[in-house]
């Protein structure tokens, strides 16, 4: 079931070239350029955030750190 | 390359815009204390030089100089063990030493990443190898990306304790889709696909019944899903909403809801301010009962409250000081952690909470 919901979600996005998903030219895209647009705005705190909370609490995955292991875990 | 220090620091980079690779380094100080005696100060730095117009190398290297009650009494932090508990505090209770070496192929629609991580403290070894690839679809509306991790951990408790197994070896699968929706908004979806195998819990935790002493039991196999969405919106120039939600759930029976919100604001044209708050709530795991109801026959023992259900707030503080065209960028943040009250946290730690305060400052410099 869980591969083919992910099949379902990656499949328009890997085999189409539709302009559908065509939806911002490369001139309109000031903002993303912008440090208040980025997905993590602020790296290194992400970063931390991440193995706090990956040590603090059972769950995992679905966030885009790579946490090396340690022992605290 | 807006985001490469996301990308190298990050196994999924979320590459919205075509870019192309650049020299750059920082500094880094995090900082962690909590109320079960716990203080962690780590200061790190990175350096990332290009070779060519498409390959890049890059090392970061963090250093954790701990302090922990429960390191310096040999398990609980309430409770001296006569046999692993030290006698005399020292500077730091540890110190753990992280080196990540990587090397980025990027040609402005293909990006390949490959790392190497080691971690070295008193009583573990941390090895990993990691790749991600990313591909820019759609006239670079369209992100998609591939991640993977496997780790090689070892436990060498400070004390000859006899585990089942030293190893611990965790595997990660990412896929990832990042999408355009308009000039002011931005969605990505997560998958994450996780499995654990090997000693998966600490050596140090164990139970006193009321006629029996036993160690955490847990099994030797995880494997667990993530679902994640995030979505980030310019509301109104100059304030933009960034949403998170994670859907968590694993054969042990733990379930858990993530959502989190950061609202971020310019001040001036170089210096922008944010506020966020998170909500955490998850499920105990199939085979965690209350502390008081083991028995000495119980298969599994659970001590760890990260086994047992609980919930948690975070409310944190963030800004980005940008200085121009000098090429330097200072960013920082700070965060509130508290923990729902908790048997298990009761239990072992003897709080009825945990509370946490950490924060990160950060330096970086493009050349």
């Amino acid at each position: 079931m869980i591969a083919s919901l992910l099949i379902a979600l990656l499949f328009p996005f890997v085999f189409s070239c539709s302009q559908k998903l065509v939806r911002v030219q490369p001139y309109e895209r000031e903002y993303f350029s912008q440090d208040k647009m980025l997905i993590d705005p602020v790296e290194s705190a992400a970063e931390q955030e991440g193995h706090v909370f990956l040590i603090k609490e059972a769950s995992a995955g679905g966030e885009s750190s790579f946490q090396g292991g340690c022992g605290c875990r | 390359m807006r985001r490469l220090f996301g990308l190298l620091s990050l196994l999924l980079p979320f590459k919205a815009l075509a870019s192309s690779l650049a020299d750059r380094g920082g500094f880094t100080f995090d900082y962690y204390a909590d109320n079960t005696d716990v203080q962690v100060y780590s200061p790190g730095f990175s350096f990332f030089k290009t070779l060519t117009k498409k390959f890049l190398i890059g090392i970061k290297m963090r250093i954790d100089a701990i302090s922990a009650a429960s390191i310096r009494k040999g398990g609980s932090p309430i409770r001296t063990d006569a046999v692993t508990g030290a006698t005399a505090r020292r500077a730091f209770d540890d110190v753990r030493y992280a080196p990540t070496l990587l090397g980025v192929y990027d040609d402005g629609d293909n990006s390949f990443t490959l790392g190497v991580y080691y971690s070295k403290e008193r009583d573990y070894t941390g090895r990993s190898v990691f790749a991600n690839y990313i591909r820019q679809l759609n006239l670079q509306n369209t992100a998609v990306g591939l991640g993977f991790s496997q780790s090689f951990d070892k436990w060498d408790p400070v004390y000859k304790r006899n585990l089942p197994t030293d190893d611990r070896k965790e595997r990660k699968i990412d896929l990832s889709v990042t999408q355009l929706l308009s000039p002011t908004s931005i969605v990505q979806f997560i998958y994450s696909n996780l499995y654990s195998e090997g000693f998966l819990g600490s050596p140090y935790h164990y139970l006193l019944g009321k006629d029996f002493a036993r160690f955490e039991t847990l099994p030797e196999t995880r494997r667990g899903h993530a679902f994640t969405v995030k979505f980030v919106k310019l509301i109104d120039e100059p304030t933009s909403v960034n949403l998170s939600y994670r859907y968590y759930t694993d054969n042990w029976g733990i379930k858990s809801n993530t959502a989190d919100i950061k609202l971020l604001r310019d001040l001036t044209d170089s210096f922008t301010v944010g506020f966020r708050f998170r909500y955490y709530i998850q499920t105990g795991a199939d085979f965690a009962k209350n502390p008081k109801e083991y028995s000495i026959t119980d298969r599994y023992i659970v001590v760890d409250y990260r086994l047992s259900g609980f919930s948690s707030n975070t409310v944190g503080i963030l800004f980005i000081k940008n200085f121009g065209f000098s090429g330097f960028k200072l960013k920082g943040a700070l965060n509130y952690y508290q923990t729902s009250s908790n048997d298990y946290i009761r239990n072992w730690y003897g709080e009825d909470r945990i509370e946490a305060l950490f924060g990160s400052i950060s330096l970086d410099y493009t050349f």
